[in-house]
């Protein structure tokens, strides 16, 4: 077990190398700008370009332009031009919120998923599967900033249930945290609800063919049981790996969200920074994003093993 | 089962494709989708003849001081405070038929019709892209393994670290100031086929990796090896044995690739890194209304609904084409930007 | 006259399918006397396993209609409360399955699974007491070390351990009724033969009503007291065993019987060719390394399949390739045709050595050795016509084009027993014996002097196996073709061979003249093979295990 964990921890190490090269490639190699003008923004003007390509090293070849790039992300020294605020301590204060909507919204979507997943499969062809299935297809049919901007004109603005954006730290007033949050997780959830009812539902009608769950049957296990600790449990399984994928993915749908409801985590940092065209924020977000999705999926891999035996062993079954 | 082989009847032989086609004629709800994804189709490349025959505007055409004449009385376009008109309907006989788009004053309708073109191009555009990569680059991986296989996974597997909304942002940030240069190709800053490159090369690993664990099942069917030991090179192999097996899955993810796509391209255009002015998609529209989302609802919802309108359509269609063409599928693969499909066991 | 334990009356089943209605099971009547092993003989789709599915109320689909009386003990099971059905499955009817494989369920412990069999109809048994009856239960039934073994996962068993364990399970709570369907077909040959012993002597220990289902008579002769032979849904046959099988009144029961391919007949003997081999292998090894990854303690492991192998095929004869699954002969069937790469090791074919050639070297050698596979469904491309399919090696070689290959491929149809017309078909529409005909016409396209055929009637039934047997011997009598014939069974391989070559492990244990082999080996293994085959004649079947307790 500790071999596989080693095994998967020195591949991770691999990808985030490969990550922060092709981030680097993406905004310094691949646009046909001079990558000092782009970092500066709308503020550029001769001089500050002058000293940013001293700062990054645009003069110096490639890789030592890379290192000097992920120097300046990892020590915290990376500024917007515009704002003059410091990128990575900004992003530090964003977590807190950024934290609360995705968590919120994965525990809401993992709930009625897996719920609304569970009842389609077990009312398979009836009329609840039907109704089910509807509102799951819609869910991943919804664009979700759009969706955010409805609910947040109707029942914000217009009909005042909710209240208007801004975010309220849990400890400070854990009412008004959840308050705050309600229909951002909802918004963020619903297009998850969606899809993880339809992917459950669909293991599950495929778990119900195998020849395990008919053993449990011929066993005189009632139909619940043989429902739940047998073809619920096989089903969770790629769920789990899905979830793993997802959650850590959740950081480009938080941009909107939170850029729409006014939350001030990291998403919104990034959708002001998207639409004043300011280049340092999205290069570090983009950067601790894609590492955090590889990260939380190493994590997941290795909690993997514990939950299907078979991987734990590996090949030395048989 | 105590049925007889059909092999003796002299009944005319009916090949998987046609049976498909039979079982997709009888999904009444997937045909009517289809039906609303057409007129959806048709709606959007009318627009030239309503811009020109009706509305006597183009989508991009500002009309901030004028004045229309709506049943007698003259109304403002844009009114003093910057309000646009609501929506008029035949009343100025069909000119800002759903009302102003807001301080510019341009017609709501024209720029939804214009914007379905570009939207649907796009989509559509991107998701052949990302079908044909991720097709090409599974086969090679699963057929070749080896060294080709760890290479296109390795590069594949990069681009599926990053959450797909943020990838497409850094590189349509990126790129929309500059453009692309790489080599002989050359695309301007404001050109549609940036977006639509963006969007097919960040999906293809999704489309790559299930075809790869596809190509990788059916290359140990003993009919594979039937066709190596008469002789069949690699390339006769992959596209005469594998290939035609692999069509279904390929048209199921082609048709779940619009729907994607559509929705990444609103995405990117709502916060301004994906279609670029002049031109129009549902996405910028959304962007644009939300600004006035107090003053104006109705410019952000209407676009939004005919997307969502629109990917409703190919998703229920995709669904149906799947169960049509493989009955007893695993296809998990399901809609939505952003989400992936597991890949079987990890190790 | 004792009362019947279970009496099954007028049973039908009937399934609704998209293209009609199915007749699964038609008006099957019978008796399970108490003690006694019944046997339910059939081929695929004769309804034997649905009227075991039905007595157990577990009918998988929707859309079936069960009709009938099926009583245990006088009780009415059909169309009962599923509650009371749920009481009686486990507890007095309990039900094994082919496949113990996936019979299990892979993500819970094998202990785990018996213990909640048990509380699940005694919620009253504590956990401990459940596992120590679970420990007890895995040492009756022969599992080595049950008190470690009882913590395992499915997958840490053998095929046949977990055969066992399921067998275990099914006893936990001492049924009066035990239907096993098709208990040993997944397993190996010597596996098997330990199964068959096992569920004997259980039925006799603890006087277990037993239902055998099986399409394989030699399993019928060597544990059933009673018989019922099912054909299309109906009850053909009934009786007493010896009855059965040497007074069958039934003409299918006859046939059936006649096709049964016996271990003591031979084929005639042939006239064995002076001139050179065609075929000579010599030291041939296939290794597959298996990779332990970045942080291993013991380097690079290896598979080794084919693992130094020597044989000769002679011009115009039949060499039998008899093995267990492992035993490395699917491998060395590829690996001799050049389809997989040897990793060392020499193979000449008349006289030149194809050992470690290339694609394109090999290409203009193909024709001359083809093969034929084993499994029906996955040989034939789905989405390929069966007249592309035949044609496909004669255009890939360049031989014929158009109407040429049209008229070329209608005579292939036509000479292993299929109609013109099926040249547009596709193969989801033909049976299995009618989709290996087709590989058959596609093997001998090219013309080849040789044709290894991989277990090509294993996965058909016992009835068509006979007739392609037939076809492949006049085929090599017609094409002066030389076979070599690689098989699990060995009553198959000695039926069809000149000489018989037995693998083991990646090597060939013995091999010889086939009448030598068969009745006098030497190897050790090839005696417990040949001991473990089960004789499907029941004086005979008697007579062995008369002599084997004895001895």
């Amino acid at each position: 077990m500790g071999r596989f964990a080693i095994r998967r921890l020195a591949g991770m190490v691999a990808v985030l190398f490969a990550v922060s090269v092709l981030v680097f490639l993406i905004f310094n190699v691949i646009p046909n700008a001079d990558p000092a003008k782009q970092l500066a923004g709308r503020a550029a003007d001769p001089q500050l370009i002058a000293s940013i390509t001293e700062e990054w090293g645009f003069d110096d070849p490639l890789p030592q332009q890379y290192l000097t790039m992920m120097g300046n992300i990892f020590s915290g020294e990376v500024v917007s031009y515009e704002t003059e605020e410091n990128v990575d301590e900004r992003i530090v204060e964003g977590i807190p919120a950024t934290f609360s909507l995705c968590i919120g919204a994965a525990v809401l979507w993992m709930f009625f998923g897996i719920l609304f997943g569970y009842l389609s499969a077990v009312r398979a062809g009836g009329k609840l599967d039907r109704a089910l299935t509807v509102v799951a297809v819609t869910g991943i049919s919804i664009p979700v900033f759009w969706l955010a901007a409805i609910l947040l004109n109707y029942l914000t603005y217009q009909l005042a249930i909710f209240p208007s954006g801004g975010y309220v730290g849990l400890t400070e007033n854990p009412l008004e945290w959840a308050n705050h949050l309600i229909l951002p997780w909802v918004t963020l959830a619903i297009v998850y609800v969606g899809f993880y009812s339809r992917v459950l539902r669909s293991n599950m009608l495929d778990a119900m063919d195998e020849d395990y769950v008919r053993t449990a049957r011929a066993k005189g296990l009632s139909e619940r049981r043989v429902m739940t600790r047998h073809v619920l449990r096989n089903s969770l399984v790629p769920i789990v790996t899905l979830f793993g994928l997802d959650f850590g993915a959740l950081l480009g749908g938080a941009i909107l969200v939170e850029g729409i409801f006014n939350l001030n985590g990291i998403g919104q940092y990034a959708y002001e920074s998207l639409l004043n065209l300011e280049l340092p924020p999205i290069m570090a977000i983009v950067l601790f994003g894609a590492f955090f999705v590889v990260l939380f999926n190493t994590l997941v891999d290795i909690a993997y093993a514990y939950l299907d035996p078979r991987v734990k062993l590996g090949s030395s079954a048989q | 089962m105590a049925r007889k082989p059909h092999g003796e009847s002299a009944a005319a032989s009916a090949g998987p494709w046609r049976l498909a086609l039979r079982r997709l004629r009888r999904n009444r709800t997937a045909l009517a989708f289809a039906a609303l994804f057409v007129l959806i189709v048709v709606f959007s490349l009318a627009a030239p003849l309503w811009a020109n025959g009706v509305a006597d505007t183009s989508p991009n055409a500002t009309h901030t001081l004028e004045k229309v004449e709506v049943d007698g009385e003259t109304r403002e376009v844009v009114n003093p405070e910057g309000r646009p008109v609501g929506p008029l309907w035949l009343g100025a006989g069909g000119k800002f038929f759903l009302g102003a788009d807001g301080r510019l004053g341009r017609d709501e309708m024209v720029r939804l019709m214009y914007g379905g073109r570009t939207s649907l191009f796009v989509g559509i555009a991107a998701a052949l892209i990302t079908t044909l990569l991720g097709t090409a680059f599974g086969l090679l991986a699963g057929y070749y393994r080896g060294w080709v296989d760890a290479t296109i996974a390795r590069a594949m597997d990069v681009i599926w670290a990053f959450p797909v909304i943020l990838l497409a942002i850094a590189l349509g940030l990126s790129l929309a100031v500059g453009g692309l240069q790489i080599g002989p190709l050359h695309l301007s800053g404001g050109s549609i086929w940036i977006p639509i490159l963006i969007i097919g090369v960040v999906y293809t690993p999704y489309v790559a990796r299930p075809i790869r664990g596809e190509v990788l099942a059916l290359r140990e069917k003993e009919f594979v090896e039937a066709a190596v030991s008469q002789g069949a090179g690699p390339l006769r192999v992959m596209l005469g044995e594998l290939l035609p097996n692999l069509l279904s899955t390929v048209i199921v993810f082609f048709a779940i690739g619009i729907a994607n796509s559509m929705l990444l391209e609103s995405i990117l255009s709502f916060l301004g890194v994906g279609v670029q002015p002049p031109d129009t998609s549902w996405g910028t529209m959304i962007g644009g209304g939300f600004e006035l989302i107090t003053s104006a609802p109705l410019l952000t919802v209407i676009p939004g609904a005919m997307l969502l309108l629109t990917v409703l359509a190919v998703n229920v269609f995709a669904d149906g084409l799947r169960d049509a063409l493989d009955p007893k599928a695993k296809l998990r693969l399901e809609a939505h930007a952003g989400i992936a499909e597991p890949e079987g066991t990890p190790v | 006259m004792s009362e019947a334990l279970l009496a099954v009356q007028g049973l039908r089943v009937r399934f609704a399918g998209e293209d009609g209605d199915v007749q699964a099971v038609d008006g099957a009547s019978f008796e399970l006397a108490p003690g006694e092993v019944l046997a339910i003989v059939g081929e695929s789709g004769s309804g034997k396993s649905v009227t075991a599915q039905a007595v157990m109320g577990l009918i998988p689909s929707r859309n079936a209609t069960v009709e009938g009386s099926v009583r245990l003990r006088g009780r009415e099971l059909l169309g009962a409360e599923e509650s009371e059905m749920q009481k009686v499955r486990g507890a007095q009817i309990a039900m094994v399955f082919q496949d113990p494989m996936t019979s299990l369920n892979p993500v819970y412990r094998v202990g785990a699974q018996i213990v909640e069999a048990i509380q699940a109809h005694r919620p009253e048994v504590g956990r401990h007491e459940a596992r120590v009856r679970t420990v007890e239960l895995l040492d009756s039934v022969g599992i080595p070390d049950p008190a470690q073994r009882v913590d395992s996962y499915p997958h840490e068993f053998s095929g046949g351990m977990r055969q066992r364990a399921m067998i275990a399970m099914a006893l936990a709570l001492e049924p009066d009724v035990l239907i096993a369907d098709e208990p040993t077909t997944a397993l190996d040959v010597t596996i098997q033969a330990q199964i068959l012993r096992l569920l004997e002597r259980l039925n006799r220990e603890r006087d277990l009503a037993t239902i055998v289902i099986t399409h394989d008579l030699g399993v019928v002769a060597e544990v059933a007291n009673r018989v019922l032979v099912m054909n299309e849904g109906r009850i053909v046959e009934r009786g007493e065993l010896d009855e059965v099988f040497y007074a069958a009144k039934d003409p299918y029961t006859r046939k059936l019987l006649d096709a049964v391919l016996r271990l003591d007949q031979a084929p005639p003997l042939r006239e064995r060719s002076t001139a050179a081999p065609l075929l000579e292998v010599t030291d041939l090894v296939k290794h597959y390394p298996v990779k332990r990854g970045l942080l291993s303690d013991r380097g690079v492991d290896r598979v080794r399949a084919v693992d130094g192998v020597s044989f000769n095929v002679e011009q115009g004869e039949t060499l039998g390739l008899v093995g267990e699954s492992g035993s490395g002969k699917t491998t060395l069937s590829r690996t001799v045709l050049q389809l997989l790469q040897p990793t060392s090791g020499s193979v000449r074919f008349e006289g030149r050595e194809i050992a470690g050639l290339s694609r394109r070297e090999m290409r203009p050698l193909r024709p001359q050795m083809q093969m034929i596979f084993q499994d029906p469904y996955a040989s034939l491309n789905p989405r390929k016509r069966v007249g592309q399919i035949v044609g496909e090696p004669l255009r890939l070689q360049g031989r014929a084009s158009g109407e040429e290959l049209r008229r070329a491929v209608h005579e292939l149809l036509e000479r292993v027993g299929l109609a013109p017309e099926h040249y547009g078909r596709y193969p989801h529409e033909f049976s299995g014996g009618q989709r290996q005909r087709i590989g058959i016409a596609r093997a001998l396209a090219l013309r080849p002097k040789l044709i290894v055929a991989d277990e090509p009637v294993s996965a058909l039934d016992v009835s068509i196996r006979a007739q392609i047997l037939a076809l492949l011997a006049e085929l090599q009598q017609d094409f002066g073709l030389t076979y070599v014939f690689v098989a699990h069974d060995i009553g198959v391989v000695r039926h069809v061979s000149d000489r018989i070559a037995v693998m083991h492990e990646g090597r060939i244990v013995e091999q010889g003249p086939a009448d030598e082999v068969c009745e006098r080996p030497s190897d050790p293994y090839t005696k417990s093979l040949l001991a473990a085959v089960p004789i499907p004649d029941p004086r005979e079947s008697r007579a062995r295990r008369a002599g084997t307790a004895s001895s």
